[in-house]
Formats: C-alpha cells, structure tokens, sequence
C-alpha cells in the first residue's frame, strides 16, 4: 500500500516541482472540481508524492489551526451584518438616501461605495467579510441603477480588498512581527498609500463614467417632495449610527477590532428590531446565510493553508531564495524581481502563505540593500491586494461569486477586475519609485 | 553521510531569536563538518507552533527549537517546566538546573513518549513587562487588564488580582494601543521595543519579574537515536553554547535598547524592588502545586524543580 | 429534480429586495443524508449568533465593570471554529462551493452527470485521505502516549478541552464528508445511465 501510493514525486527536484504544483493546480481547477477540494487535493497528491502517507496529517493538522484562529472570527460578524442588513428594509433604504446625498452627479453611486469600503477598511483587519458585505447590498442596488456590472464588480472587489491597506491591518501586523519592525510605523506609513489607491479608484470611476457616460446613468431628477426625501434620509440613520459606535469602539479603545465587528452584529440586529424588522425566520435565514458564505469562504483559505504548508516542506523556501540570488547587483533590479516573484505568487497563494514563504529571504535582503523594511512592509502589502484580485487564484472574485447573482461569471467578475488590477501595479510601482509617499 | 534536518521555530522569521537560532544551525555544521545540515523554519511555516510537537514525532518535520509552554494543553507539565513564574531570577539558574540540577532528564521524560528526544535547553532570558500604566509593585497589578499566553503566567496574574485577557500575538498591538489591555506579556526588552509596544505603552518593567520562558531543542527520536555517539555529544555541546549565545547576545541588545529608550525621553522604564519581586514570588510559587495536581508528569516536574530550588537555596 | 426550491421562511421584504437570489437547500443527489446535514445547519449558525452576542457580553463586562471573563474568546473561536468546519460540509451538499465553470459548463447531460460523479469520487478520495489523517490527530488529542484517557486542553488559565474536542469534530465532519460524496457519486451514476438521462 506504501509503495503504491509513493510515486516519488521528490525526484522531479523542486524546480520541475513546483511548476508541475502550478501547472495541477491549472488543470485541476478547468475539470469544475470546487476550488477548495483543487488546492486540498493538489496538496494531498504532493503530500503523498513527495513525501509518503506519513505526511499527511500535516494537512489537517493546518485545518485544525487555520479554522482555530482568532482573526477569523470577525468574518461571520461582517457576513453576518451584511446578511441582516439585506434582508431588512435598512439596505435599500440606504443606498435610496446615498443616490439623494450623490444627487446628479454621474457615477455618484460607485464614488460612494469607495468610500463605504475605505470606511470599512478601517474598522476591519483583514478581508472578506467586507467584499460580501458590499456584493450583497451594493451590487444589486448598482445594477438596479443601470451602473455597467463590470465597473460595479470591479469597485465592489477593488474596495471591499483595501481592509489590509488602510489600518489596522493584519497583512502589516504579520509583517511587523516577521522583520521585528514597529506596527505602529507601518499602520502610519500605510495610510497615506491606502487612501491613494482608494483615491486611484475614485479618479477611474469618474474618468470612465465621463468618457462613456454609458456606464452610469444619472438618476432621473427627483420630484418627490422634500418631506418624503427627509423620510429617506431617516433610513439612514441608525446604519450611520452602528458604523460610528463600531469605529467609536475600536478607537475609544472599548473594544478590539474582532470584538467591534460583533458590535457591529448586535447594532445592525437593534437597527432592524427599531425598524420593526426583526423576525425569528429573518435571524434564522441570516444565520443560515452566514454559516454557507463563511463554510465557502474558510474552505477556499483552508486548502491554500494547506498547500503552503506541504510547499515549505517540500524545500519552497528555498527555492525561491535560489531565484533570487544572483538575479543582479542593482538593488533595484533585485526589488522588481521581489514584486515579480510576489505578484506570480499572488496569482496562486493567499498573502498568508506568501508572507510565510518569501518574508524570511526578503526581508534580510531588503535590510542588507540598505532600503528602509517599513518601506518595504507597505509595498508588500500594495502587493497583497493585487494577489486578492489576481486570476486564477483571486480570493476577492470567489468571496464576491459567493454572493452575487447566479449569471455573474467568475470570468465576467475576473475581466472586469483587470482595470483594477493595473492601477494597484501603478500604485506598486509608485510605491517604488516614490518611497517618500510612505514617509520614508 | 550527511544528515539533512528541517527543524521548525517558535518565532517569526526576522525576530532577533530565529536570526540566533540560524547561526546555531551553522555552527552546528561547522562543528560536525558539515555531517549534520540543519534548515531552520520560521512559526507557521510547516504546521501551527502549538502542533509542533506531534509533527516532530510523526516525523514531519525533525526537530523542533520552541517554547514549550506551547505544548501545555497536551500535559500541564510542559507549562510548569516551561515558565515556572518565580523561580528564576537569572538565565544562569535555569540553565544549571536544566543542564546540572535533574531538568534536563525530566524535560526527555516528558518529550519521548511522543516520539521526540529533548536534546537540550536555552532561554531568552527575563522577560520584560509591557505596560501602559505606571506598575511599581504588586499592589499596581489589581484590576490590570493583562494580555497572557497560555499556562501558567496567567494563572499567576490571576491570583495576584489581576485581569488577564487571552490574545493572540497578532492582537496585541492593536489591543495596547487602543487600550482594550493595560499590559502584555510579550517578550524581551529589545525586541518589544524594535516591534514598537515601547511607544504605545511607555510604561514597561525592566528587568521583568513574570517570566522566563524555557525554549527547548528536540528531535525525531528515531533520527536522534541513527546518530552516532560523536555526532549526538557534538549535537548537544552546541546546544550549550548556543545557550549562552542567546542569553548574552539578548542581554547586550536589552541594555543597548534600554539605553537608546532612556535617552529618547519618551519611555519611562520601571524596576521593580526586591521586596515586590519576592512579594509576586510569594504569590507565584503556591500556583506551582496548583498545576502540578493536574498530571503525573507535572508532580514529577515539580518535585525535581522544588529539590532543586531548595538545595539551592533559591525557595 | 435539482431544481433548487424557495424557503418558505424567507420574509417577503428580502425576496423584494433581490429577486434574482433565491435561497435552496440540499442538493437532491445528496439523499436523506443531505437533508439532515442541511437541517442540522441552523444548530451551527446559531452559534455564530451566540459568538456575537458573547463578545458584545464581554465588552461590555470589560468595559463597564471592568471584569473580562476569562472564557468569551476561547469559546467564541471554538464556535466560529466548529461552523466554519461545518460550513464546508453545508455547501457540499448545497453544491455551493466555488468552481471555475469554463469547461464544466459546457458538458451537458450523461456526460455531465458522469463528470459530477467523477467529481464526487475525486472529492472522496481526498476527504478519506483527511479523515484517515484526522483519525491519528484525534488519537494524539484525546489519549496521552501512555493510553491514558486526556482530551487535549487549550492550555490556559480556563484550560477547556476544546482543542480535542474540534479535532474530533472536524474528523467527524470529514467522514460525514466520505460517507456524502459515496452517495453522491452513486446518484449521478444513477442518473446518468437511466433510460430518461439525455
Ligand atoms: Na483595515
Ligand atoms: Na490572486
């Protein structure tokens, strides 16, 4: 039984390996097999391949830990809001309210789910939660206005990824705690780059919707009168009151920012009760929501997990450390190859995985160049929110798919991401060329 | 013949630790002519730090160089050998005891029958305390919000009056600096201030007086017990010396950090007099029993570690 | 027969809202055992809710009176742990889980229910390597190497032994997992090769 299973995949050497690892991945992904079962799958047969049987339970000892882990749990909170607030009154209401404040100006709806998502970047530390949050309500409401889906698409995933960027961040506190350098200057350094992507996608929108003022209708003048407009506007009340006690919490100091989104849960659920919404079948369906979208959701971070883990043993550490050495002498020869490496990376891992695989080779080399690793600690994560959006492996497509409409493809969602994708490489390379935006 | 180890660390891949345990992996080479090549792993980087031990033992990874608190929730006794609060007012001391005084063969007791040989002990030495609010002695710990790992320093902070809060790493950043805590147990003077917890909480204790985690080096048995004699004595001496490596090398860049944070102005260092730390001893070592009732293996831990402990004089 | 069926339970403002989502349970490939992994779901969302409202308890208590309980976080990862690992089961037999459909779209009648099939028997394959896997994790959670009975505890000062108890569950989960793709695979079969299959 042993010899059967071990086909000595480990001959391939790991160069041939991991190409072989990317080129399964493909494959297995085109056959319709779910994608979680593809990267669990992929790294059971190099489990099995490489090393024997005996490591597999590397694998679901990864499983064990990545389900345990208490950053995540602020992705059913967020999920959760987002499933309550759909199917109350409350998500209507506001983007009603959101198309008086944005009168006529075109596109005023996109612009406006910015800046939603850079508001929710802030009160979240990693992403997920928040691209389900806005595929839920924003998505629907958008097409309901005649916005083009692409751009619809692409600001909902572009937006809802920045939770990484803008602080807190998880991306930055892992990184914080692999090259030994403050938090606290890499959130403050962060800051600036974040609010300039999110600036970036303010600037597309509005260049796009002027350019094919197809793309976004300008809503019919309102003619209701204002005593009806002013009933509107009460709608959105009480979701602005929630967002400011969640961000009031966490930076009151009153609750830690997993802590804040089930705030947030329990204000969206006394939103509703107020609204006279709040039934046991709507909790219970909610509930149900949340349970389906965060099974998806963890399954597809729970085979990349795995993988990685079965990567690093299998020599990947290594391996890419070897790509790097001797690539040149110029330094900034070596960091475009770092980007390079991280965005062929980004397109099949998710950040965690990364960060574990090429931080501990960057980052000496980064230090040894003499380039500042706070610097560094924001391009990787500009970097990181390319990987969220990056084909085949795009964890903000798959979040958004969970929940948007069945005739939305993933290719559809993918191409109407590649605008965004192009503008976080500029906002890399600005990064690059310009560190003094970080401060530094 | 050459043997190619993969070892997994408890720390973070830039942390000044896993820098030290590197060049322990060189001399180690260079000790043995290269017969023995170990890659050290950063945390994480194969399976999660508290599921190392099982992965050593299945042989999924060979070795493993980590804090064995980690491994409390398996047998309490890997938390009372690991960070017995209030026995140790020196690295010296721990490393006597473990290399000299019984620990070293209670610490194999413990680790073999998963499979996994204790080839031998090194610390990072005191700890120091993280802290937003002022703390001079033990009265100033009652109602502290106190973020601590699991095992026994929590149990300890407990009874001293104190609040603690299970956090994860990740979160104790954000929590400090938002004031949902008061304090954290974290790490070593320097590295809490390289990673920046000295600025948002300018109010740390040095030396610290709570803990002094015991980091073991351990390995596959099978592949420890297919080493030769020579290579295995080899092994071992320089587990020792990166012991001493560690402590001295952390002590420098403690007393340098403490220095550049004194002269910065900002930082407001606390030490503790002796009386409050013997005053937190008092209150520490009657939790050792506490724990020791909980497994065989802790009463043995405790037992070897209160003989000790007397016969030096040190209880 | 696949065609997923309204819940009655769903309020009528949401069906308003977005009409092109309509909520479906099981899969009818997945056969009783479906039916009863989906029922059982709501015990699992619950505890979300339940995460909710203990961390809003524990904010409250921290905040205002100054005492943190020294169970809220551990019990909430534990929850959230158990319905994330419940999850991935739910939308197996939901068939909700992500694929890339490029290809998987284009294959239609007996070729598709054989592709299904072939899908479900690649899944057990997988899953049945992870519970064998998970099996040895519950072993080492739940006796010390001397067979003495322990469950694995977190190690804290609370010290619950959650830790084994989510290894025994995800292995429960697991060959739930085998047991769902076995039937699975043996409906599309069915499927496929009777008389009314395209
Ligand atoms: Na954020
Ligand atoms: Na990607």
């Amino acid at each position: 039984m042993d010899h059967l299973l071990h086909f000595d995949l480990s001959a391939l050497g790991i160069g041939y390996g991991t190409i072989l690892l990317f080129a399964l991945l493909i494959a297995l992904l085109l056959t319709g097999i779910p994608l979680a079962f593809v990267t669990l799958l992929v790294a059971l047969i190099f489990a099995l391949g490489w090393f024997g049987p005996m490591a597999v339970p590397l694998i679901t000892s990864r499983v064990y830990s990545f389900v345990s882990s208490f950053v995540f749990v602020s992705v059913p909170m967020f999920v959760m809001m987002a499933a309550l607030l759909d199917r109350s009154g409350i998500a209507r209401d506001l983007f009603e309210a959101m198309k008086l404040v944005g009168g006529r100006m075109r596109g005023a709806v996109a612009v406006q789910t910015i800046f939603v998502s850079v508001i929710l970047a802030a009160m979240s530390g990693i992403i997920g939660g928040e691209i389900v949050l806005l595929g839920l309500l924003a998505l629907p409401q958008m097409i309901r206005q005649g916005y083009d889906r692409k751009l619809a698409i692409g600001v909902i995933c572009a937006g809802g990824s920045l939770g990484t960027m803008v602080p807190p961040s998880i991306v930055l506190i892992i990184y914080g705690l692999t090259a030994n350098v403050s938090i606290g200057d890499l959130f403050t350094s962060a800051f600036i780059p974040g609010f300039m992507l999110a600036a970036f996608y303010v600037l597309y929108v509005i260049i796009r919707v002027k350019l094919n003022p197809e793309l976004a209708p300008v809503p019919e003048p309102d003619d209701r009168p204002w005593s009806e407009k002013l009933k509107l506007l009460k709608g959105i009340v009480l979701p602005v009151l929630v967002i400011g006690f969640v961000l009031g919490s966490i930076y009151g100091g009153i609750a830690s920012v997993t802590e804040a989104s089930a705030l947030g849960v329990a204000g969206v659920m006394l939103s509703t009760l107020i609204r006279g919404e709040l039934t046991l079948s709507m909790l219970k369906g909610a509930a149900l929501q949340t349970l389906g979208t965060c099974g998806m959701i963890v399954w597809i971070g729970i085979g990349a997990s795995a993988l990685v883990g079965v990567f690093n043993l299998m020599g990947g550490i290594d391996f890419v450390s070897g790509l790097l050495m001797g690539v040149s002498d110029t330094p900034i020869v070596v960091i475009l190859t770092m980007m390079a490496i991280l965005f062929f990376l980004g397109m099949f891992l998710d950040w965690v995985g990364i960060a574990l695989l090429t931080m501990p080779i960057f980052v000496p080399i980064v230090k040894d160049l003499g380039y500042d690793p706070v610097w560094f600690g924001v391009v990787f994560a500009m970097n990181m929110q390319v990987s969220f959006l990056s084909p085949p492996f795009g964890p903000a497509a798959f979040y958004l798919k969970s929940v948007a409409p069945k005739d939305i493809s993933l290719g559809e969602i993918f191409r109407s991401l590649l605008p965004f994708i192009c503008i976080q490489i500029v906002a890399v390379g600005l990064l690059v060329a310009f560190p003094a935006i970080t401060g530094h | 013949q050459t043997h190619k180890y993969k070892f997994q660390s408890s720390d973070p891949a830039g942390n000044p630790n896993f820098i030290l345990q590197q060049d322990w992996a060189k001399d180690l080479a260079k000790r043995t002519d290269n017969q023995i090549q170990i890659e050290m792993m950063p945390v994480g980087s194969v399976v999660e730090h508290n599921e190392t031990l099982d992965a050593a033992g299945a042989g999924i990874i060979d070795g493993i160089v980590t804090d064995i608190s980690y491994f409390a929730g398996k047998d309490p006794a890997f938390s009372l050998l690991g960070n017995p609060v209030g026995a140790w007012s020196s690295p010296d001391q721990l490393l006597d005891f473990m290399n000299n005084g019984g620990g070293q063969k209670v610490a194999n007791d413990l680790f073999e029958p998963y499979g996994v040989h204790y080839v031998g002990s090194t610390t990072t030495g005191l700890e120091a305390l993280v802290s937003k609010v002022p703390l001079d002695g033990v009265a100033d710990l009652k109602g502290l919000k106190i973020r601590a790992p699991e095992g026994l320093v929590q149990d300890v902070f407990a009874a001293a009056g104190a609040a603690p809060v299970n956090l994860p790493g990740s979160e104790v950043y954000t929590a400090l600096d938002k004031g949902v805590i008061d304090a954290a147990d974290y790490t070593v003077f320097s590295t809490n201030q390289a990673q920046g917890l000295n600025d948002i909480a300018p109010n740390p204790v040095y030396p610290g007086f709570h803990s002094m985690p015991l980091v073991g080096v351990a390995m596959n048995k099978k592949e420890w017990d297919s080493l030769s004699p020579e290579l295995q004595k080899a092994f071992e001496d320089s587990v020792k010396s990166f012991a001493t490596t560690e402590v001295n090398d952390l002590a420098a860049a403690d007393k340098k950090a403490v220095a550049e944070a004194e002269a910065g102005g900002k930082i407001h260092i606390h030490d503790w007099s002796a009386e409050e730390r013997a005053k937190f001893r008092r209150i520490a070592t009657p939790q050792w029993k506490k724990v020791a009732e909980k497994s065989q293996n802790a009463q043995q831990v405790y037992d070897v570690l209160t003989t000790y402990l007397k016969q030096n004089n040190l209880l | 027969m696949t065609e997923p069926h309204s819940d009655p339970d769903m309020p009528a403002t949401a069906t308003e809202a977005t009409p092109e989502r309509r909520e479906h349970g099981a899969i009818a490939e997945t056969g009783l055992l479906g039916r009863a992994i989906d029922a059982v779901g709501v015990i699992f969302a619950l505890g979300i809710i339940a995460s909710a409202l203990i961390l809003l308890n524990e904010v409250v208590l921290r905040y205002g009176f100054d005492s943190p309980t020294i169970w809220a976080h551990e019990t909430t990862i534990f929850l959230c742990a158990m319905a994330f690992v419940y999850g991935g089961l739910y939308c197996v037999v939901r068939n909700s889980h992500i694929r890339v459909v490029l290809i998987y779209d284009m294959v239609t009648g007996r070729a598709k229910r054989i592709l299904d099939a072939v899908i479900s028997l690649i899944c057990l394959f997988a899953a049945a390597f992870f519970a064998w896997a998970a099996y040895g994790m519950v072993m080492k959670a739940v006796f010390r190497p001397g067979g003495e009975i322990h469950f694995e505890t977190s190690g804290s000062a609370w010290d619950p032994p959650f830790p084994a108890w989510l290894k025994i569950f995800l292995f429960t989960v697991l060959c739930l997992m085998v047991v769902q793709f076995i039937i699975m695979a043996v409906n599309y079969l069915r499927g496929a090769f009777k008389g009314d299959a395209q």
